[in-house]
C-alpha cells in the first residue's frame, strides 16, 4: 500500500519536471543568438531564401502561438523537422535512441555485475588482496578521463591484440554485405529475432569495448560505495547474530548485509545510465557509436534547436523513469524509504 | 575455487586470447573474394540526397550516383583548366553568348530504365529551379529552356553567362529522370535511386554510412578489378579515420591531423594526396567604419599578417600563399598577384602617415567558432599588430551568429570578418561578385567594399567568360589586382587538400572543383 501511494506521489512529481524541462528549453531557444531561417536556408542563400524560410517555420508568429505549436508538436511525438537536415526527427530518433540505448543498458549490467559484488568481497576480506587490487582498479576507473581510457582500451585489444573490433556497430560483413532486419533497432535483439548467432556474436563483441569504458566510472564508484557501507553494516549486532547462528558466509554477505548497503550504489548506477544517454558523446565519437550524445551535441553546434529540444524531452523521460526505477527498486530492497 | 586454480585459469583465459588474436586479427579477414568494397572514412554525414537541393557534403555521394552535363577539370602539371564533355558530348554558344546548345550522350538511361534525352535534361533542371533550394540558383540566367530534337538542349539566358561551367557545379547540376521530377525531397532521402551514376545508393543510415551499389547499366568504362560497392563509414574522430585507414578498415579518408602526416607518409601502405583546394582563407575588412575605411591602415595591417607562419604552423607547410581569393587551378587566377608579404617597418610607416604613429588601435576579429586554423592565424595576427601598437580581440563565433552580426549595421559590426570561401561552380566571378561586389545590403559582402569601377570590371568579365574565356579572364586579373591595391581583405591562405589513401588503389585523382569527392569509378584494387 505505502508502495503504492510512494510510486504515485513521485511519477505525479515527475510530471512537473518534463514539462518544466519543456518550457526551459522553449525560453532558453529564445535567448540564444542565432538565426534558424539562415540555418534551415543552407551554405549560401540569398536574402529572399532566408525570408521564405521564415515564413516556412513560422519564425515569425507571436512568441505564445510558437509555444503552442512546440508544446504540440513535442507532445504528439511529432517533434517537426531538423532545421539543418531538414529530416523528420522522430526518424532520427528510432535509429539513434535504440543505439545509445543498447550501449547505455549493456554499460549498466557490466557496471552492476562488476561493482557491487566486487564491492562485498572486498568488504568481507578488508585488507585481501582483492581489497587492493579493487581499491587501486576502482580508483583508477574513476579518475581516468572516458576519452583516454577509450582509446587505451582500443590501443589494447583493437590496435595490438586484435581480438575486439575498433568501432562501429557491426562488421562490414554484416553492415553492409548482410544486414540485420530493422525489427527493434537493438542489434542484439534484432539477431535473435532473426535467428543468426554469428551475427549476434558480432553485434556483442563490437558493444564491449564502448560498455566497459562508459561502466568504469559507475562501477568504481558502487564498489567504493558498496565496499563502505558494508564494512559499516558488517560490524553491527545483527550480522554477528546471524553468524552465531550459523548462516553461511555468503548468504550472510548477500542475503542480510547487501540490502542495507546497496541503496546509494543503485542510485549512481541508475544515473549514470541517465547520463550515458547524451552524455557519452566522447565514448560515441571515439568509437564511431550512433548515438543520441553524437547527434544531440552536432545539433547544439549548429543550433539546430528542433532537435536540441526534442533529444531534451526525450532524455528528460529516460532520466524521470530511470529515477523512479530506482525509487522503486530501494523502496523494495529497503521498504523504510517508501515511508519518508 | 581456491587462488591458485584462479590463477591457473587466468593465465589459459589470457593465452586462449592471445591465440586467438595471433590466429585472426578482428576485421582482417573480412572477405574480399565476394564483393569488392571502397570504404572511404568520412568525417561527415549526408543529410540530404535531394539532387535539386543538396548543398554540401552529401555531393560526396551524390557525385557517384548522378551526373552532370559537363564536368570541370582543373589546371594541373601545365595543363590549362577545361571543362569536359559528360551527359554532354558536345556542345555551342551563340555570338551573342545567349544561347547555348548541349548534344546529348545517346545510349544513356536513368537507374529506373527511363532514357536520357532533352526532355529529361529540361524538366529536371526545371524541378531544380521551382524548388528554388540550395544552390539551384546556378540556373537563375535561365530564361527558356528548349528541345528541339531528342537530344540536343537549347539554353535561352538573360545574359551572358559560361553555361558549361554553371553546367558543371558540383551542385544542383544533377540531371535526374523524368519519372523522378514529381517526387518529394523524402523520396530522395529514403534512397531512392533517379540518377544515371556508376553506383546507386543502396541504403544510408544517419550517424553510421552510406552504401551504393554498382549500377550494372552504365554507360561509361571502368577499369578492371574496380569496385561492386562504396560505402561511407562516418568516422568523426580523425584519430579513429586514422585508425582505419592504418589498418585497412578503411581505403581513403581526409582531416586527419597534419603532424600525423610525416607518419603517415612513411608508411609503405599510404599514399598521402596534397593537392591545392578550392578554399581560400581570408579576413574582410570593415571599409565603411574608421579606422580601417582608410586603404593605408587596411595595407599596413596585410603587411603585418604572417604568412608562412601561419602556413607552416597551421598546415605543416602544406598550405600557399593566397594570391588574392582565386586559388591556383581555377581560371582567372593570378600567380603574379601583387600581394604583400609580412613587412612591420613598411606597416609602421604605413601606419605613421595614416596619423596612427602611436597605434592605440583596438580592433575585433570574429572568426568561426572551434576553426584551429583560423584560430591560430588569429593568434600569431594578434602578435605581431602588439609591436605596432593594435590590439587584436579575436571573437570566435557561431557561423549563423557571425553572419547575422556581419549583415547588421556595417557601423556597429566587426572589424575583420574572417572567411573561407569554396565556389559553387567554377568561376573567379563567384568569389570576387559574392565577396567583394557592392550590395546594397551585406549578404557575403562582409566587408561592405564599394568600387564601381572594379564592379564594372567583374561584370563585363563575366558577360565575356561565356564567349572569349582568355579575355574574360585577363579582366578578372586586372580587376582583381585593383581591389588588391586597395586592401579589401588580408589573403591568408590557400588551403590545401589532403587525402590519405591506401596504396594499393589505383587510378586516385583529386578534382578540387568537387569538394572531397572521390570518383569511385575510376577506382581499383
Amino acid at each position: 500500500m505505502h508502495l503504492i501511494r510512494y510510486f504515485l506521489r513521485r511519477s505525479l512529481l515527475s510530471v512537473f519536471v518534463v514539462l518544466g524541462v519543456t518550457f526551459l528549453v522553449f525560453v532558453i531557444a529564445q535567448v540564444v543568438p542565432s538565426d534558424p531561417a539562415a540555418l534551415y536556408a543552407g551554405p549560401r542563400p540569398t536574402a529572399e531564401l532566408i525570408e521564405a524560410a521564415r515564413q516556412t517555420l513560422h519564425l515569425d508568429a507571436p512568441l505564445h502561438e510558437r509555444f503552442v505549436g512546440f508544446v504540440t508538436a513535442m507532445a504528439t511525438g511529432d517533434f517537426g523537422i531538423s532545421y539543418k537536415s531538414r529530416r523528420l526527427i522522430a526518424d532520427d530518433l528510432a535509429i539513434y535512441l535504440p543505439a545509445t540505448l543498447e550501449l547505455a543498458v549493456f554499460s549498466t549490467l557490466i557496471a552492476l555485475v562488476i561493482g557491487i559484488p566486487t564491492g562485498v568481497l572486498a568488504a568481507a576480506r578488508r585488507g585481501g588482496w582483492l581489497d587492493r587490487a579493487s581499491s587501486l582498479t576502482s580508483i583508477a576507473a574513476v579518475a581516468m578521463p572516458t576519452f583516454f581510457l577509450a582509446m587505451l582500451l582500443q590501443f589494447v585489444f583493437a590496435k595490438w591484440l586484435g581480438v575486439l573490433p575498433l568501432s562501429g556497430r557491426m562488421s562490414q560483413e554484416f553492415s553492409v554485405l548482410d544486414p540485420l532486419p530493422t525489427i527493434t533497432g537493438f542489434n542484439l535483439v534484432d539477431a535473435i529475432l532473426a535467428g543468426r548467432p554469428a551475427a549476434l556474436f558480432d553485434a556483442l563483441a563490437h558493444l564491449v569495448l564502448p560498455a566497459l569504458t562508459l561502466a568504469a566510472y559507475p562501477a568504481g564508484i558502487a564498489m567504493r560505495l558498496v565496499r563502505a557501507a558494508m564494512i559499516e553494516i558488517l560490524e553491527r549486532r545483527h550480522i554477528t547474530g546471524a553468524r552465531a547462528l550459523g548462516l553461511s558466509e555468503p548468504r550472510i554477505l548477500f542475503g542480510h548485509a547487501l540490502p542495507n548497503a546497496v541503496g546509494p550504489a543503485l542510485t549512481v548506477i541508475g544515473l549514470s545510465f541517465a547520463y550515458a544517454l547524451t552524455g557519452a558523446v566522447l565514448v560515441e565519437i571515439i568509437f564511431s557509436w550512433p548515438g543520441l550524445g553524437r547527434y544531440v551535441s552536432e545539433a547544439i553546434l549548429s543550433k539546430d534547436f528542433p532537435v536540441i529540444a526534442a533529444s531534451a524531452l526525450v532524455v528528460t523521460i529516460c532520466y524521470v523513469a530511470m529515477n523512479l526505477l530506482i525509487d522503486l527498486a530501494q523502496a523494495l530492497v529497503d521498504p523504510r524509504v517508501a515511508l519518508t | 575455487m581456491n587462488r591458485r586454480a584462479l590463477l591457473k585459469s587466468t593465465a589459459l583465459t589470457a593465452l586462449a586470447v592471445a591465440g586467438y588474436a595471433a590466429s585472426s586479427r578482428w576485421g582482417a579477414a573480412l572477405a574480399q573474394d565476394g564483393a569488392r568494397i571502397f570504404t572511404l572514412a568520412y568525417p561527415a554525414g549526408f543529410p540530404d540526397l535531394d539532387p535539386a537541393t543538396s548543398f554540401s557534403n552529401d555531393g560526396a555521394v551524390l557525385a557517384n550516383t548522378y551526373e552532370t552535363l559537363t564536368r570541370y577539370i582543373p589546371a594541373r602539371d601545365g595543363a590549362e583548366a577545361r571543362v569536359e564533355p559528360l551527359l554532354a558530348e558536345s556542345w555551342e554558344v551563340s555570338a551573342d553568348g545567349l544561347s547555348w546548345t548541349f548534344h546529348l550522350r545517346s545510349g544513356v538511361t536513368f537507374h529506373d530504365g527511363a532514357e536520357l534525352n532533352a526532355d529529361a535534361v529540361k524538366k529536371s533542371i526545371e524541378r531544380t529551379m521551382t524548388i528554388a533550394g540550395g544552390a539551384s540558383f546556378i540556373w537563375s540566367p535561365v530564361t527558356a529552356i528548349e528541345t528541339p530534337d531528342p537530344m540536343t538542349v537549347v539554353m535561352k539566358l538573360s545574359d551572358p553567362q559560361p553555361m558549361d561551367i554553371i553546367a558543371s557545379a558540383g551542385f544542383a547540376a544533377w540531371i535526374y529522370s523524368p519519372n523522378a521530377v514529381d517526387k518529394d525531397n523524402a523520396w530522395f532521402n529514403a534512397g531512392n535511386n533517379a540518377g544515371t551514376g556508376p553506383y546507386m545508393v543502396e541504403r544510408y543510415e544517419p550517424g553510421q554510412r552510406a552504401i551504393l551499389t554498382r549500377n550494372e547499366t552504365y554507360w561509361g568504362g571502368r577499369p578492371e578489378a574496380s569496385f561492386d560497392k562504396v560505402v561511407f563509414e562516418i568516422t568523426e574522430d580523425a584519430v579513429l579515420a586514422q585508425s582505419k585507414v592504418e589498418s585497412g578498415e578503411a581505403d581513403w579518408s581526409y582531416g586527419l591531423a597534419y603532424e600525423n602526416l610525416e607518419a603517415l607518409k612513411a608508411n609503405p601502405e599510404l599514399a598521402v594526396v596534397v593537392n591545392p583546394s578550392f578554399e581560400t582563407l581570408f579576413g574582410m575588412y570593415n571599409t565603411r567604419r574608421a579606422p580601417l575605411d582608410n586603404p593605408k591602415v587596411r595595407q599596413a595591417l596585410s603587411l603585418a599578417f604572417p604568412y608562412d607562419d601561419v602556413i607552416s604552423a597551421g598546415t605543416a607547410g602544406l598550405g600557399v600563399r593566397a594570391k588574392g581569393v582565386v586559388p591556383p587551378g581555377i581560371w582567372g587566377h593570378d600567380a603574379d598577384a601583387p600581394v604583400p608579404d609580412t613587412d612591420l617597418e613598411l606597416a609602421r610607416a604605413l601606419l605613421a602617415e595614416a596619423g596612427l604613429a602611436e597605434g592605440g588601435l583596438e580592433l575585433t576579429m570574429t572568426y568561426a567558432n572551434g576553426d584551429s586554423l583560423e584560430s591560430l592565424a588569429g593568434e600569431l595576427w594578434k602578435a605581431n599588430l602588439e609591436q605596432l601598437g593594435i590590439t587584436l580581440t579575436l571573437q570566435p563565433m557561431a557561423w549563423e551568429a557571425q553572419w547575422q552580426l556581419a549583415k547588421s549595421d556595417p557601423a556597429a559590426a566587426q572589424d575583420i570578418l574572417v572567411l573561407l570561401w569554396w565556389p559553387t561552380f567554377i568561376t573567379p566571378y563567384d568569389y570576387l561578385f559574392n565577396l567583394f561586389h557592392s550590395e546594397e545590403t551585406p549578404n557575403f559582402n562582409l566587408g561592405y567594399y564599394s568600387n564601381p569601377a572594379f564592379d564594372q570590371m567583374i561584370d563585363a568579365a563575366n558577360i565575356l567568360s561565356g564567349t572569349d574565356r582568355p579575355k574574360a579572364e585577363a579582366a578578372f586579373i586586372a580587376a582583381q589586382r585593383l581591389m588588391i591595391e586597395d586592401a579589401a581583405a588580408v589573403f591568408m591562405m590557400d588551403r590545401p587538400n589532403v587525402h590519405v589513401i591506401r596504396s594499393d588503389i589505383k587510378g586516385y585523382v583529386d578534382n578540387p572543383a568537387y569538394g572531397h569527392v572521390v570518383f569511385a569509378n575510376e577506382l581499383s584494387r
